[in-house]
């Protein structure tokens, strides 16, 4: 049966103290779908997609995952691809190594791939801390891309790429998305192109 | 049945994988930057040496010996214990890991990491130690028995506290103040067992059992917590 991946969230809130970061906030997306997230900076953007990821608990609201109609409950994170800003790789492992942290298939030889898929062959074998930010994200996106799961969460994904990181990123996207669940939180017109619905925090949090 | 088992044994050796995986990268970290076990190692060798220089013309008492050994070994562990937890949140890496791992297997990775850096601790200072004072002691096989046990309980309790206070500002003094009301049974019993076992005395199974217990309680304790720990923002 092929998986089918489908996101509820039903009036979520967050709050850090008193603050309110966002509120009534609900969608529905499902495999074969992007949904992009919007919203000025400090709109709760990067928040929520952390929520999504079961890295945060909303304040209030629901957020149900679902594969095949059942909820799941226990190890959401095998059927997760995230990268975000916030999520710093390991420096002083090599850039195949951060790549190899990630990956949970058998056949090794798909690491290479995706490194040299997003220009990194010839980085292949230096610690991350000499990275620059923009190879760095090519990093991160290959961490979320490596196990071709089920939900993609990208938070900011285009942040610090040259025109050539890009292209394969969207080239990427274009792919995957055919099948899998996608979520991209960003502010770059071009990067919410890729994707069919999505939300405005601004508008919601007005 | 049949199939409950297989998918049991199933669950159990990708657990494993994953505990490996994550054992692995902790160590090239650590061996790349050398931060903690090299800072240990200073504050073991220089207590030892300042030790054995500044005493080496009295006659000290074994439980003086014993109390000496155990402040060493503590405080040399204590330099790079708490930072396993503290480490992954100060460099940001701690949504990477957890995106990518169970947090029983982050669990089960980091304890077991910090039971064999402080077993390595202790094979360093102990014999340095038992070298400069000029001892050995006369029950070696309780001596050693007794050194394991109070580093396997030392060992279990700074992974679950790092862990508590990875999470908190004022990391390290939180960790002082709430490892004292832990640490001070395990210190005790370990001391006088070290102290008893270089006099020679008969092995005290019944307070190595306890340390083995201690352990075996915050251990399981800490398992079945440690998810709500990790993931509390």
């Amino acid at each position: 049966m092929h998986e089918r991946y489908l996101i509820e969230a039903s009036n979520l809130s967050r709050r850090f103290g008193k603050s309110r970061i966002f509120r009534g906030i609900s969608f529905s997306v499902e495999s074969g779908e992007c949904f992009f997230i919007t919203g000025p900076n400090g709109s709760g953007k990067s928040t929520l997609v952390q929520i999504i990821a079961g890295l945060q608990k909303p304040s209030e609201g629901k957020l149900a995952i679902k594969l095949n109609g059942k909820e799941i409950l226990e190890s959401l994170w095998s059927h997760i691809g995230f990268a975000s800003p916030a999520m710093n790789l390991y420096e002083r492992l090599t850039v195949y190594e951060n790549a190899s942290f990630a990956f949970r298939g058998k056949d090794k030889s798909l690491i290479n791939h995706y490194i040299s898929l997003f220009g990194l062959g010839k980085h292949k074998d230096k610690e991350a801390r000499i990275l620059s930010s923009g190879l760095r994200q090519r990093l991160r996106l290959i961490t979320a891309m490596i196990n071709s799961p089920g939900i993609v969460l990208l938070d900011e994904p285009g942040s610090n790429l040259d025109v050539e990181g890009k292209d394969v990123l969207f080239r990427e996207i274009e792919k995957i998305k055919k099948e899998s669940l996608v979520i991209i939180a960003s502010n770059d017109p071009e990067e919410l192109k890729l994707c069919h619905k999505g939300i405005d925090l601004a508008k919601q949090n007005s | 049945m049949i199939r409950r088992s297989l998918n049991f044994v199933i669950r159990g050796l990708i657990l494993q994988n994953r505990i490996v995986k994550l054992l692995k990268k902790d160590f090239y970290i650590e061996f790349r930057s050398r931060a903690s076990i090299n800072i240990s190692l200073a504050f073991a060798g220089i207590t030892t040496l300042s030790v054995s220089l500044t005493s080496a013309t009295m006659n000290l008492p074994f439980r003086v010996h014993s109390i000496l050994i155990w402040v060493i070994i503590f405080f040399s562990a204590m330099n790079s214990l708490s930072h396993i937890f503290i480490r992954e949140e100060e460099e940001g890496t701690s949504i990477f890991l957890s995106i990518h791992s169970e947090a029983e297997e982050i669990y089960i990775a980091k304890l077991l990491f910090n039971f064999i850096l402080f077993i390595v601790i202790t094979v360093v200072v102990t014999p340095l130690y038992l070298f400069f004072m000029q001892i050995w002691p006369e029950n070696f096989i309780f001596f050693a028995s007794s050194v394991f046990c109070g580093s396997t309980a030392l060992s279990s309790i700074t992974t679950t506290l790092g862990a508590i206070v990875a999470k908190t500002s004022m990391r390290s003094s939180l960790f002082t103040v709430i490892s004292f009301p832990l640490t001070i049974p395990v210190l005790w019993i370990s001391i006088n067992l070290t102290a008893s076992s270089l006099e020679g005395g008969s092995v005290d199974l019944l307070n190595l059992l306890f340390l083995l217990a201690f352990s075996g309680v915050i251990v399981s304790f800490s398992y079945l917590l440690f998810k709500f720990i990790w993931m509390e923002q």
